[in-house]
């Protein structure tokens, strides 16, 4: 059985540190969580999570501008960061004698960041990121889908009803004021998970991480998360949207209100995405694809949210003659016909499953950011140990009861994307 | 804010300490009777096997006027087999947890897997099976084919992969493979036959010229045993082809504006054709090109991004491959700073092959590439493809053994010199996929060469000058 031995302790100030050695290359990864994403921005303010993430490599009170890059490519690491509804996560790997660097630069940026931002920065980083927005939402096929899927799955109230990358009106409005404010509110020790994987001696670690982080003082309590977090479990009916837009082939895409992340239950929807689509034995290629031959790609996935719902997405894409009605009506009917999953289909789902997590965790950079996420939503940070055996213990049972209670016409959102006429 | 110890912080980055040394197992080649190579890299401490078989049948092996066969046969090689049929092939690798993957590139069809140790023998006994008796039956050949055509429509309205393709159907003289897309165009896609299919499989799928790389907690031997025990039955030879030559650059740059209505960033392109893979300034290549637009510290990024705004990121750099390489700078830009970003990447380009780079960036560079080199071979799947590249391109076996003390001997000097025999600003294409409407005055304005004007389609709207 695969087990990774690992140390979870906690400084004064707050900070959780997992350390989990593993000497077999002399590299290192550092993972640092921040309990802070899409969830916890207000009104007016969306997309700045990551717009805050973007500032936070333009340099600390030590560290020049540009710097911050220079240390880590330099020093032979590579390194970035992502921001996402539950968390924002800053990561780099590097040669195992820069451990100190890295703690350096990351405890700077984490008590110190706030006397070297400037409006010129903010300027800088926000027409970015709103290129950001524009190359991988605005100018691509299909770009806006989980804007306007998450709108029809989650209420205007509850936190996943925006997207990450938030709106453009949003993004320009950001001042620096609010970037002090978040800073303060959510960049506190006692609301950050450290994880150090890879070449380390954990008791040299943790004195190196006590020296760099130590002193950086606790911040308040961080406020609750705006919204109404429950949504209630099924959407209540079918809502729909169609879009015309430059796309090249009709798309159709299903969303719908799935358990969290943080409960079991979770499991049978991530076995359910693998029967459906993971493969080219899964039910969604064999039968559409394949056999029936209506459907170019097909794609089913949960999302491992945890506030209140998280939601399930999958999509058809069809050919250039093809009947929109047609598509959704055959993925509509994969989805509830679940309700008869067999033995051999979890199994098969089961097999595929263990190979790719073994693949994941084959990676320091991928086994950190497991840890940490697993200690920042679940308070479990040795979930991996344990994962493959939650996973082989979702029954067929509970993958039907699972696509009973979720994947019906009451808790279904039907986004249709149609090429627009030509003129 | 008081601190135990404020000179630690304030005196800048800590000091690294001792380096460990990174240990590259050494690359075992055998080569049995009929010249299938066997490859293996034996990393105890993994448990899982990645395989490849990697077939002399790239795109560049399909004949000119049916681009697109060498990507459709390897999408089609897993339709079944004499004793299977293509669900049931899935199913059985799917039940040990393999995903089997046909990938086809300029230069090799790669068959990947990724197995649990003890499921290795299962798997490979289902990919010498499709080795050997893959059927490539008909309605498998014309499902396949409908995929392709809607994915290369998909292509088209991608305007990322519009502007690359667009830029390899200018650098590249209709003649030449590269000159299409890597997947074929419409017609010469719709124009395949199955017996071409067929044909091309049985020429090319063979094991004279092929290798066989595996990677995981076997020894040498062990591997060879397999090789030998699982592919007894796949013979035969590929046949040989005619030389393709190397493309030359143009006398006069070409300037194509791919016009996507409305669109608000342009995908900007500037390439030019390179080098063919081989070690000779491989090194140079490598660092020179990580300071020009191959690092995020790289010169082009800290201009268009870090200070100007004008995009999400820019990178350059070389796709090396069997018959002529290629460069480029690649971006996308708000339509309305398009023309600014334009003269900001040719001012850093021109800039560099005039004066090559300063010291302290070469080193910058060279610790960049050398320190990163062991996260691209951490796990067995990153190891096997690592590996299938000294198959293809004949590398030498101890080729990434040596590849950090190459790229550590490389100096100011030897980067502006290679860097100066190879590119040349003045005759590099520029591309850029965008709204014509806003764009074409201003880009005539630039004067940097005349205009083609294209559609997105791929037909040429008219030429200005």
């Amino acid at each position: 059985m695969l087990s990774f031995s690992f140390e979870r302790h906690t400084l004064d100030n707050g900070l959780t540190v997992i350390l989990a050695p593993d000497r077999a290359v002399p590299v290192v990864a550092l993972n640092l969580w921040y309990g802070v994403g899409s969830r916890n921005e207000r009104p007016g303010r969306t997309g700045f999570a990551h717009l805050f993430e973007h500032m936070m490599f333009q340099g600390s009170a030590h560290v020049p501008k540009n710097r911050h890059f220079e240390l880590v490519e330099g020093a032979g690491g590579s390194l970035n960061a992502t921001t996402w509804f539950d968390r924002t996560n800053y990561f780099e790997t590097l040669p195992s004698h820069h451990l100190d660097l890295a703690l350096w630069l990351e405890s700077d940026r984490m008590g110190w960041l706030l006397p070297a931002m400037t409006q010129e920065k903010l300027d800088n980083q926000r027409d970015v990121v709103l290129n950001e927005r524009r190359e991988r939402y605005e100018n691509q096929p299909y770009g806006d889908w989980d804007e306007r899927l998450q709108r029809m799955v989650f209420p205007e109230d509850h936190p996943y009803h925006h997207t990450v990358i938030g709106s453009a009106e949003d993004i320009a409005a950001a001042d620096l004021d609010d970037v002090a404010e978040f800073f303060q509110v959510y960049y506190a020790p006692n609301n950050a998970v450290l994880t150090l994987t890879g070449d380390l001696d954990p008791a040299l670690a943790l004195d190196r991480v006590r020296e760099y982080f130590g002193e950086i003082p606790r911040g308040d309590q961080v406020p609750p998360i705006p919204g109404r977090l429950d949504p209630g479990e099924r959407i209540g009916g079918t809502v729909r949207e169609t879009v015309r837009a430059r796309i090249p082939l009709p798309r159709v895409y299903l969303g719908s209100r799935v358990p969290p992340f943080t409960v079991d239950d979770f499991y049978a929807a991530d076995v359910a995405t693998s029967v459906l689509s993971d493969g080219r034995a899964s039910r969604l290629y064999e039968r559409l694809v394949r056999e029936r031959g209506i459907a170019k790609d097909v794609v089913s996935y949960a999302f491992p949210l945890a506030t209140g719902r998280s939601f399930m997405i999958s999509w058809i894409t069809g050919y250039p003659e093809s009947d929109p009605a047609e598509l959704e009506t055959a993925l509509a009917a994969e989805l509830e016909g679940l309700t008869d999953v067999s033995d051999g289909e979890v199994e098969r789902a089961l097999a595929l499953a263990e190979t790719r997590f073994l693949r994941q965790v084959a990676q320091l950079a991928t086994r950190a950011d497991m840890f940490s996420m697993s200690e920042q939503l679940l308070g479990d940070a040795g979930r991996l140990n344990t994962e493959m055996e939650r996973l082989r213990a979702v029954t067929p049972a509970q993958v039907r009861d699972f696509a009973e209670r979720c994947l019906g016409a009451d808790n279904r959102a039907v986004l249709t994307y149609l090429p627009e006429e030509e003129a | 804010m008081s601190s135990p110890d404020p000179l630690r912080r304030h005196a800048g980055p800590p000091e690294p300490g001792a380096i460990r040394p990174f240990h590259l197992p050494p690359v075992v080649s055998h080569s049995r009777g009929d010249g299938l190579r066997v490859l293996s890299l034996t990393r105890p401490e993994i448990p899982l096997a990645s395989g490849c078989i990697v077939l002399d049948a790239g795109e560049t092996t399909a004949p000119a006027d049916r681009g697109g066969l060498a990507v459709l046969a390897g999408d089609i090689l897993t339709g079944g087999t004499e004793s299977r049929n293509a669900a049931e092939l899935a199913e059985a690798l799917e039940r040990l947890g393999v995903s089997l993957r046909v990938s086809t590139g300029w230069d090799a069809t790669t068959m990947s897997f990724t197995t649990l140790a003890d499921r290795l023998d299962d798997t490979l006994e289902v990919v010498a099976e499709v080795l050997e008796s893959a059927v490539f039956p008909e309605a498998e050949v014309e499902r396949v084919r409908r995929q392709r055509l809607a994915a290369i429509r998909q292509r088209r309205m991608d305007p990322g992969q519009l502007a690359s393709d667009e830029l390899n159907r200018t650098l590249f003289s209709p003649e030449h493979p590269y000159h299409r897309g890597l997947s074929g165009e419409t017609e010469s896609v719709e124009a395949i036959q199955r017996s071409e299919v067929v044909s091309f499989a049985h020429r090319r799928y063979r094991p004279d010229r092929a290798g066989f790389i595996l990677v995981g907690d076997l020894a040498a031997e062990q591997v060879q045993e397999a090789a030998e025990r699982h592919l007894e039955r796949w013979t035969g030879q590929v046949d040989t082809l005619p030389e393709i030559s190397e493309e030359k650059l143009p006398e006069a740059r070409p300037v194509v504006l791919v016009h996507r209505p409305g669109a608000v960033q342009s995908e900007i392109r500037i390439g030019q054709v390179g080098p063919a893979r081989s070690l000779e300034g491989e090194a140079e290549l490598d660092v020179g090109n990580a300071v020009l637009g191959g690092s995020f510290t790289s010169r082009l990024n800290l201009n268009l991004r870090e200070k100007h705004g004008f995009t999400y990121g820019v990178r350059s750099g070389f796709a090396r491959r069997r018959h002529s390489g290629l460069f480029s700078i690649g971006t996308a830009v708000q339509t309305e700073v398009t023309m600014a970003a334009l003269q900001e990447a040719f001012f850093e380009f021109r800039r560099y092959l005039a004066h090559g780079p300063d010291a302290d960036e070469v080193r910058q560079a060279r610790d960049y590439l050398a320190g990163v080199f062991p996260l691209r071979m951490e796990t067995a799947p990153q190891l096997a493809a690592r590996m299938a590249e000294l198959h293809i391109f004949g590398l030498p076996l101890e080729y990434h053994h040596g590849y950090r003390e190459r790229i550590r001997a490389v100096t100011t000097e030897s980067i502006h010199r290679v860097l100066g025999s190879i590119l040349d600003p003045e005759r590099c294409a520029v591309v850029i996929a965008g709204d014509a409407d806003e764009l074409q005055a201003p880009l005539e304005a630039l004067g940097l060469g005349e205009v083609e004007v294209r559609s997105g389609d791929g037909a040429t709207a008219g030429v200005s000058s």
